[in-house]
């Protein structure tokens, strides 16, 4: 379980978060929506500290990590995955490395270990193969999905993506969704995911927070999200609006 | 005021450079590597920079020595001072200021807009000192072998240059060679070697580190690491000239 409260953050005068205050659920794939440049990215990078809070607190639990010390900080950090959105992987190094890298850096396990284990966390993510290509050698798809293998080599209790979908086609993101849904279930992650992709919402929104100009501006899930009163939300999800009424 | 505020980011990020790396055995294995891309395969740049150098200096001694009361061993001699003192330290550190610099500073910028940066931090890795400690203590160490090898390529030079135009018999120079030998000099540049690795590496994986934006700032990113380690390593050469040889 994760909380964040009272979250602001400038960057000189352009106040991008606003007394935000979430609340993200253990098991469930909690989804924040929002248009681009609205605040996501910062929001997510300001909850696993990568951004410093001006003011606000987020709990781990109980853990207020924006009053941890560096050394409390690292050791959380070993218990949170990312997805980045470009994917972030190790350029030098081949996937099997990639996976095997937070294993390296972090557990005491032997090389045999850690073999076993990445190849479990390729065999999860349906990647076999693909052990000694590097990351410029696969596709976007495969590359987010190796992302995500490497994300919960250590059994992370937190996970984080930041648009794990951008760039990718409408079926292999479906399948990435799906991919971090059933992760999320299995392992009883909190997992935050920010995303501006409708079918993500529809797919796998168990809790879906929608964030404008840097405030949350409505809060429900994807059963409720289209009954929603709020203007901005309903601009926001007026193309998937059209989609449905034409498949209709 | 941008100055001091660069000097201050500098210090700062390396103190986060020299902290205790998260694992020992995975810095060994980064240094090795390091070794490889910074080290050897810098040999092949200084041995044509050397080559040349010791060929050019061997002509223009020659050049100023005709008809003159001077033995012609001298220009041996010459080569070799030459060598040892500045051009295999302070020369071949600013074209490897280029090469390694640009190299790194390239390196590291794209991990940072390409968010691997970030991905080491949330894993809870010390991207700074994972990312440059094993560059620098490679530059360090491998630096004076480089110098080694650039004197010993730059008398070749002069050799081949001297005898294959007429200007000095192989006997002579080599009895140049051998003339007043301190070697004292030998290890005043072999220092000043160990800090121009420093600062070529050290100043690159900074600007990298520090890159911000996209593309085109990393080029940038680059650019700012060869000039400004350029400069740092005529001021370092210049104090460790006055601290040592005087």
């Amino acid at each position: 379980m994760i909380n964040v409260v009272g979250a602001n953050k400038s960057f000189g005068s352009n106040h991008v978060l606003k007394d935000v205050s979430i609340d993200f659920e253990k098991g469930k794939t909690n989804l924040i929506i929002g248009k681009s440049g609205s605040g996501k990215t910062v929001l997510l990078k300001s909850i696993v500290a990568l951004y410093p809070l001006d003011s606000g607190s987020v709990f781990y639990g109980d853990t207020d990590i924006t009053n941890l010390d560096s050394k409390k900080l690292k050791n959380l950090r070993k218990d949170i995955g990312m997805l980045f959105q470009g994917g972030a992987l190790f350029d030098s190094k081949t996937v099997l490395e990639n996976i095997m890298f937070p294993m390296d850096m972090f557990s005491q396990m032997s090389n045999k270990e850690k073999l076993k284990r990445a190849q479990f966390c390729l065999d999860r993510v349906n990647l076999v193969g693909a052990d000694n290509l590097y990351p410029s050698e696969i596709s976007g798809g495969m590359n987010k999905r190796v992302a995500i293998a490497r994300a919960i080599a250590l059994n992370p209790s937190f996970l984080f993506c930041d648009e794990p979908n951008s760039g990718l086609d409408p079926t292999t993101a479906l399948l990435i969704d799906n991919l971090i849904s059933e992760i999320t279930k299995e392992y009883q992650i909190t997992t935050i995911i920010n995303t501006h992709d409708m079918n993500s919402v529809i797919n796998i929104g168990d809790n879906v927070t929608f964030i404008d100009k840097g405030e949350v501006a409505w809060r429900g899930d994807k059963y409720n999200i289209f009954d929603s009163k709020n203007q901005h939300l309903q601009d926001f999800i007026s193309p998937a609006m059209l989609i449905r009424s034409i498949n209709r | 005021m941008t100055f001091f505020s660069e000097i201050g980011n500098y210090s700062v990020f390396l103190a986060k450079v020299f902290n205790k790396p998260e694992r020992k055995r995975i810095l060994f294995k980064e240094f090795k590597e390091e070794l490889i891309k910074l080290g050897i395969n810098s040999i092949p740049i200084v041995i044509i920079i050397s080559l040349f150098i010791g060929a050019v200096i061997t002509i223009q001694t020659a050049y100023n020595m005709k008809a003159r009361l001077v033995p012609l061993y001298l220009i041996g001699y010459l080569v070799r001072e030459s060598m040892i003192l500045e051009f295999s330290s302070t020369i071949v550190s600013l074209i490897l200021a280029g090469k390694i610099g640009s190299n790194i500073a390239s390196e590291i910028g794209s991990m940072r807009i390409s968010e691997q940066i970030d991905a080491l931090e949330i894993m809870g890795v010390n991207s700074a000192s994972y990312l440059a400690l094993p560059k620098i203590i490679a530059a360090m160490v491998f630096n004076p072998i480089l110098y080694v090898f650039s004197v010993f390529i730059g008398v070749i030079g002069g050799i081949m240059a001297g005898s294959l135009g007429g200007l000095i018999s192989v006997t002579s120079f080599i009895e140049g060679l051998q003339f007043h030998v301190h070697l004292y000099y030998i290890a005043y540049s072999m220092i000043k070697t160990v800090f121009f690795g420093f600062i070529i590496t050290s100043i690159a994986a900074f600007y990298g580190y520090n890159v911000s934006g996209g593309a085109l700032n990393v080029g940038k990113a680059s650019t700012k690491a060869v000039v400004n380690s350029s400069v740092a390593i005529l001021i370092m050469n210049l104090i460790l000239t006055q601290l040592i040889l005087n």
